[in-house]
């Protein structure tokens, strides 16, 4: 569960990248952030992921208040969320398999379990067959679906993406997308933030738009 | 505990993994780490070496008390009697003018000249073993002692004891300087190689950050790195001091020879090992912590 409660984000000598935002997401929600650029869609999803800060109001995640954490704290809330980056951040220097292997050896599980748990990532994206690859080689979908495979290696319960999608043909981005919604069917919360249209998968989600840093619509839809 | 010890052991993996891979450019850093702790090795076991030396030689220093020429027979037991009671002296024995004299005509040259003479010269005297070494103990006694009656001199033949000492005193002095210069390059030497290799894995760092790292995760292989260096240079750095020594010894031991004694350069010994290592460590553990804090600060948010 995250609550978000008149948050504000400024950072130093711009305006307001995010202003007065309020909202809240259920477990296991499908949420579609959208907006233009720089509307303030990484923001929220950086303050919704206790990377940032908020410059005012109060971010909730869990019912643990992010603004109020040590930042000592802050790196174990981190770990309850999935994070897909929009410029992937993959590290180039070592191959899938470790790639993946990289957030679970911050939880500190190593070993046999860890490869089992690797696998079973790579599988979920279809890239089982590639994991001594180096991320260079692969294609772009496929450093997409390995940003995904590291987000859920360590079976997080909240998934974030930002803008999955952005830079793949219609084919591969449906994939992308039918991967977040098998995501969400068992139960893991998934935001994805997204400018274009693409985001109407077959379930029921909710909408978060921003314009120029406002949330100018929330809704529910349930397409077809 | 136990994900401690994952954790732990975790960094230290990839720590070695890093050295092999690189294996070439890390032994050459280590080198220079080493030659850095190797030069105050060598001069602090030479100095000690010389130490060693003034010690033993400062046992065969001596003071001789010269008599007076109208020194009475009970004066002598007098001050034979006083030499007895001190405690600071180790030893003493007693050459009268007479016996000074017999000892001098032994030597044929001496003959001419002394049958020559009217009288006898030589003074009676006292020789005295000290008990104490140091300088100041036998200055003090020499003090006392020319305070007695019937004594004409004291002399202490320690002169170039003394010089020696002082040139030792100035040579810790200038071992004290060299070991902080060369420290203070050793850290940056460290300093310098993690801060290289924090700037080839910035984009990892970034990342682990991100995805809920802590601080002392991504600090720990670094400082591992810090330790790893300090303990493979300390390591070279014995085998260098080692070699060196080893070298000198050979053009020492036939110089002393020539001295009549049997002085050699000592090798170091576990001690001196020890506190290289120690020190080497600790510096890497230091230097790397303030490398690493520093990436640390300038990534996050």
């Amino acid at each position: 569960m995250i609550v978000l409660d008149n948050v504000t984000k400024r950072y130093p000598g711009s305006q307001d990248a995010l202003s007065n935002a309020s909202f809240s997401i259920d477990q296991g929600e499908m949420v579609y952030v959208t907006g233009h650029s720089g509307a303030g869609k990484s923001t929220l999803l950086k303050l919704v992921a206790a990377i940032e800060r908020p410059s005012n109001g109060t971010v909730l995640i869990n019912n643990q208040n992010v603004s109020k954490l040590r930042d000592s704290a802050l790196p174990y809330i981190r770990r309850k969320f999935g994070l897909v980056f929009q410029d992937h951040k993959l590290l180039y220097n070592r191959n899938c398999y470790h790639n993946v292997a990289l957030p679970l050896a911050i939880n500190g599980i190593t070993g046999a379990d860890a490869a089992k748990r690797i696998r079973a990532a790579l599988d979920k994206v279809g890239l089982l067959h590639k994991e001594k690859a180096m991320p260079i080689t692969l294609s772009g979908g496929e450093q997409q679906r390995l940003a995904i495979a590291r987000a859920v290696v360590s079976r997080p319960s909240i998934l974030i993406a930002d803008e999955p999608t952005g830079n793949l043909d219609k084919n591969y981005a449906g994939d992308i997308l039918k991967l977040f919604g098998a995501f969400q069917q068992v139960g893991v919360t998934v935001i994805i933030a997204t400018h274009d249209t693409l985001g109407s998968a077959n379930q029921t989600h909710k909408i978060l738009h921003l314009d120029h840093g406002r949330l100018t619509c929330q809704q529910v839809t349930a397409d077809e | 505990m136990n994900s401690w010890l994952t954790h732990h052991a975790q960094a230290l993996k990839l720590v070695i993994t890093r050295f092999q891979n690189n294996i070439f450019s890390n032994l050459f850093i280590a080198l220079t780490i080493a030659v850095s702790l190797a030069l105050p090795m060598i001069v602090y076991l030479v100095l000690s070496s010389f130490s060693g030396l003034v010690s033993t030689i400062k046992s065969d220093s001596h003071l001789s008390l010269f008599l007076k020429s109208d020194v009475t027979p009970t004066m002598i037991d007098t001050i034979h009697n006083t030499l007895a009671t001190r405690e600071s002296i180790k030893q003493f024995h007693f050459i009268s003018k007479e016996d000074a004299l017999k000892q001098l005509m032994a030597d044929k040259n001496n003959q001419d000249i002394i049958s020559s003479l009217t009288e006898n010269p030589l003074p009676d005297a006292f020789f005295i073993e000290p008990a104490a070494l140091d300088s100041a103990a036998i200055q003090q006694l020499k003090g006392d002692l020319s305070q007695l009656d019937g004594i004409e001199n004291v002399q202490v033949d320690d002169a170039w004891l003394k010089r020696l000492g002082y040139l030792l005193t100035l040579g810790k002095k200038a071992l004290f300087v060299l070991a902080m210069l060369l420290g203070f390059a050793l850290f940056t030497v460290i300093g310098n190689t993690i801060r290289m290799q924090i700037l080839t894995q910035q984009e990892e760092i970034e990342v682990s950050q991100l995805i809920g790292a802590t601080r002392s995760f991504i600090r720990r292989p670094f400082l591992y790195s810090g330790a790893i260096y300090g303990l493979i240079g300390a390591l070279f750095a014995l085998m260098i001091t080692s070699i060196v020594i080893w070298l000198f010894n050979s053009s020492v031991s036939t110089l002393a020879a020539e001295y009549q004694t049997d002085f050699s350069l000592s090798l170091p010994n576990v001690d001196v090992f020890l506190i290289t290592c120690i020190t080497a460590i600790t510096i890497g553990l230091v230097s790397a912590y303030i490398a690493v804090s520093k990436s640390l600060i300038k990534s996050i948010n």
